[in-house]
């Protein structure tokens, strides 16, 4: 055990952008579960590398915020693709969403077959690390989730499907970046599993995904750690955790 | 051709260099990037130096996972040392703009990358994505040539003395004593390595282009088509029958690396693959490390 990573000045920058994807992850989190598509957001974040290796194939060196519009067109059109296969086949959903997603890994295997530099800005793109967030980051990150944030609590009714699965793209392609992709599923699921049937769900569930990016974080700094990996099991021991209080509360009060 | 380059880049630091105040008794602390730049600050610091490797020998370190202890360690640094030439590419810069230390950032004293003091191999002509993870800069993995790991270990210890004026015959000293060991031991690797010469071998990735002209091995394929690339079938097999017309005596591979093609064409051809050390594993000083890795290349002869 060793105390030199517990510092603010390293851990502070991770526990607030992990804050501010519980935000938005939370509530489109219980969208996803009630919807039974859990695997919409690795299918999102595939199809947006997708859209940054389709985007250098055809010649175009992107850099900055060039790759984030490559990146967040194809995970528009891919948000649009879905809605549309939901409308006609909604009953397969699930399943037409996991397809997307290993045809858009493998297209992208194919179209890198020749090059590796290729498959770096991929990982770049899939594999964001938490722990690299800097204070910077942080105000880009907090402008795009209370967008997310407005639109999502302003017009919840008048969103439909659509509006949700582009909703959903925007939230997904900035998150991976900054977390990977293991946290944004963990973000959107487990805290969303862990607040069923709760009353205030929505408060539960950041509470869940708040204690468990906390403790991960600490965690991983004690024992030296990746944090990323830590996290997820600490938001999903936390959810269990909580299952059990709840529901010995419950009995008590029965 | 290395010493005016030497030359500019110190007389360049110094100018850039403010004056470090430090006590001669007190520690700098060294964040090396591979194991062989941490055993090499070791060599030249010794106990005027605390050393920590960002990998291990066992990691490859094109990728590694962000600790916090990383962030702390590199935010303590007084001098950061590290291959450049884009090995660290990956991480490096992400690592240095979290730590927020001034004094480790590129263009100041304490950035030491030991490629700006060497020339390295295989710098392609003609810039090109398609030809494979080539590095723009050259071949990274020039600390197997001990010719080139003396140069960097005399720019080394003239940064260490710029970076802690206050002990800087101590440096001085250690290179002294280091070049010493380092040129017998040299000597000595020559006449073991007599029967090397010529040999003929495979590689999994290229990562031997130092090593092979200093044992003078000859190397006549690669696994991978290009560096980088997995193997495809088709090239496998182009291997194969090269190698059916005209035998290699081995196959080199890495030992962080995975031996699943080394392996398969083992068991194909019965060429005996050697998985060698990369780098000095924790604790090992650079001329054990280069020992241990000429005893597993003689070893297999026999």
């Amino acid at each position: 055990m060793s105390l030199e990573g517990l510092e603010l000045s390293i851990l502070g920058p991770a526990f607030i952008v992990g804050l501010l994807v519980l935000t938005t992850h939370v509530p489109l989190g219980q969208e996803v579960l009630k919807r039974g598509i859990i695997f919409i957001d690795l299918a999102i974040a595939q199809i947006a590398g997708l859209g940054v290796i389709l985007a250098w194939r055809f010649g175009w060196e992107a850099h900055g915020w060039e790759v984030q519009m490559a990146a967040l067109s194809a995970a528009l059109v891919g948000a649009l693709v879905l809605s549309w296969m939901e409308k006609h086949w909604g009953q397969h959903q699930e399943a037409l969403i996991g397809i997307t997603f290993i045809l858009a890994a493998t297209a992208s295997i194919l179209l890198l077959a020749n090059n590796p530099h290729g498959g770096d800005s991929l990982k770049d793109l899939l594999v964001g690390q938490i722990l690299w967030i800097t204070w910077e980051q942080l105000l880009p990150t907090a402008l795009v989730t209370s967008l997310i944030l407005w639109l999502l609590f302003n017009f919840r009714q008048k969103l439909g499907n659509l509006g949700f699965y582009i909703l959903f793209a925007l939230a997904v392609t900035s998150s991976v970046q900054l977390v990977g992709v293991y946290l944004v599923f963990a973000s959107l699921i487990i805290p969303a599993l862990g607040s069923i049937g709760h009353k205030k769900s929505l408060l539960t569930g950041f509470i869940i995904g708040a204690l468990g990016y906390g403790f991960g974080l600490i965690i991983s700094s004690l024992f030296d750690l990746p944090s990323g990996a830590v996290i997820v099991w600490s938001i999903a021991v936390i959810a269990l955790l909580g299952k059990f209080l709840i529901k010995s509360d419950r009995q008590f009060v029965e | 051709m290395f010493y005016p380059r030497i030359k500019t880049s110190a007389l360049l630091l110094a100018l850039i260099v403010p004056c470090f105040a430090h006590h001669a008794d007190a520690q700098i602390n060294v964040f090396a990037c591979e194991p062989e730049w941490a055993a090499l600050s070791r060599a030249l610091g010794a106990d005027k130096v605390k050393v920590t490797s960002a990998t291990t020998a066992m990691q490859d370190p094109h990728h590694i996972q962000a600790r916090p202890s990383l962030i702390a360690k590199m935010r303590r640094a007084d001098l950061l040392v590290c291959t450049g030439a884009d090995l660290e590419v990956g991480w490096l810069p992400l690592l240095l703009r979290k730590s927020g230390n001034g004094s480790v950032q590129p263009g100041q004293t304490g950035h030491f990358m030991a490629a700006d003091y060497v020339a390295l191999l295989e710098k392609p002509a003609v810039l090109d994505r398609s030809l494979g993870d080539i590095h723009v800069a050259g071949n990274p993995h020039f600390h197997l040539d001990p010719e080139r790991m003396l140069q960097v270990s005399v720019a080394l210890a003239d940064t260490l003395a710029k970076v802690d004026p206050a002990n800087q015959s101590h440096y001085q000293n250690n290179l002294a004593t280091f070049t010493q060991q380092w040129q017998e031991a040299i000597q000595q690797w020559q006449q073991r390595s007599q029967s090397l010469r010529g040999k003929r071998i495979v590689v999994s990735h290229n990562s031997w282009v130092y090593l092979e002209p200093w044992l003078g091995l000859i190397q006549v394929a690669t696994l991978e088509p290009k560096p980088g690339i997995p193997a495809s079938s088709a090239h496998l097999s182009k291997v194969l029958t090269k190698l059916k017309q005209n035998p290699a005596d081995m196959l080199l591979y890495a030992s962080y690396q995975n031996d699943k093609s080394a392996r398969w064409l083992t068991q194909k051809t019965t060429i005996p693959a050697v998985a060698l050390p990369f780098s000095p594993s924790k604790d090992e000083t650079l001329v054990q490390w280069f020992d241990r890795l000429l005893n597993q290349l003689l070893s297999i002869q026999s």
